[in-house]
């Protein structure tokens, strides 16, 4: 079982591999670099939230095999 | 064929949603299709509800932001909200690429009438580049998101079903996906916003819908 911390930590490193040059939109809730996308994954607020469950639905994506 | 398209441009996600419309616009235009565009501050609810009802066109496409129960337009007004005028949806197919809008909106308008309904039941998400916003047409990145849309709006117009147009949209998402995965940078975060996008496309109503 892989723990919440343990998450953010994978999050946090796919984030930091992006480069300085691009930014994310997430819809209304507006656009954000690789730095403020960190901070929310690490405060745990409402765009944390969002980048970790999108995480998540990859992972299960790729456990059931779904890119093969 | 009447098609209808806001694109509002007021901060760095409509301006792109809107300039890689500009394609949709070209192409439409060259079938010889009659597109009425509502740009900028035209995108506003009194300029939709009036073409609704003057220039009743068949397709109708969205760009904008959006939340489950509604689609917004220029400075976030909302344009169609459930529960308010989604009646004017009525008898028409719609593409909307204004997050969220299919999860409460759609269905709430195919109950109103609308043939069907094509958008996201959540945000939707993408990468761009901060030094193409001038020029977002020539934004690779953004491409990988934008151009599968795009492929979306040009086969309904081509005169495909929704289904069809649906899942070459859906099957154009998946290839650039695969790109990624088998890039140098498999480990990207540009796979997983892809991956949510496709999960969360989704086509409402009639499945066999074909514009005129």
């Amino acid at each position: 079982m892989v723990s919440e911390e343990e998450i953010k930590d994978l999050v946090i490193a796919r984030l930091e591999s992006l480069p300085e040059n691009q930014k994310i939109s997430i819809g209304s809730k507006g656009e954000f670099n690789k730095y403020e996308l960190i901070e929310s994954v690490k405060k745990g607020d409402e765009i944390g939230k969002k980048i970790i469950e999108i995480e998540l639905e990859f992972l299960r994506a790729l456990k059931k095999g779904m890119f093969g | 064929m009447n098609i209808l398209i806001t694109r509002p441009e007021h901060d760095d996600t409509t301006y792109y949603l809107s300039h890689w419309s500009k394609k949709i616009l070209d192409f439409a235009k060259k079938k010889g299709e009659k597109i009425f565009d509502l740009n900028r501050e035209r995108a506003t609810k009194k300029e939709v509800t009036s073409f609704l009802s003057k220039k009743n066109p068949e397709f109708i496409i969205f760009n904008g932001h959006g939340d489950d129960d509604l689609i917004s337009g220029h400075k976030n007004e909302a344009l169609i909200k459930a529960g308010e005028n989604e009646g004017l949806l009525k008898n028409k197919m719609i593409y909307a690429i204004s997050c969220k809008s299919a999860k409460k909106l759609g269905p709430e308008s195919i109950n109103a009438g609308a043939i069907s309904y094509i958008g996201y039941d959540d945000d939707f998400v993408f990468i761009y580049e901060k030094n193409k916003i001038t020029n977002p047409l020539t934004d690779d990145i953004a491409k990988i998101y934008l151009e599968p849309s795009n492929e979306l709006i040009i086969s309904l117009i081509k005169g495909n079903s929704t289904n069809e147009s649906y899942k070459r949209s859906q099957d154009m998402f998946m290839t650039n996906l695969k790109k990624l995965l088998t890039s140098e940078a498999p480990s990207t975060p540009a796979v997983r916003y892809l991956w949510w996008d496709i999960k969360h496309q989704v086509l409402l109503g009639d499945k066999e819908a074909r514009l005129r």
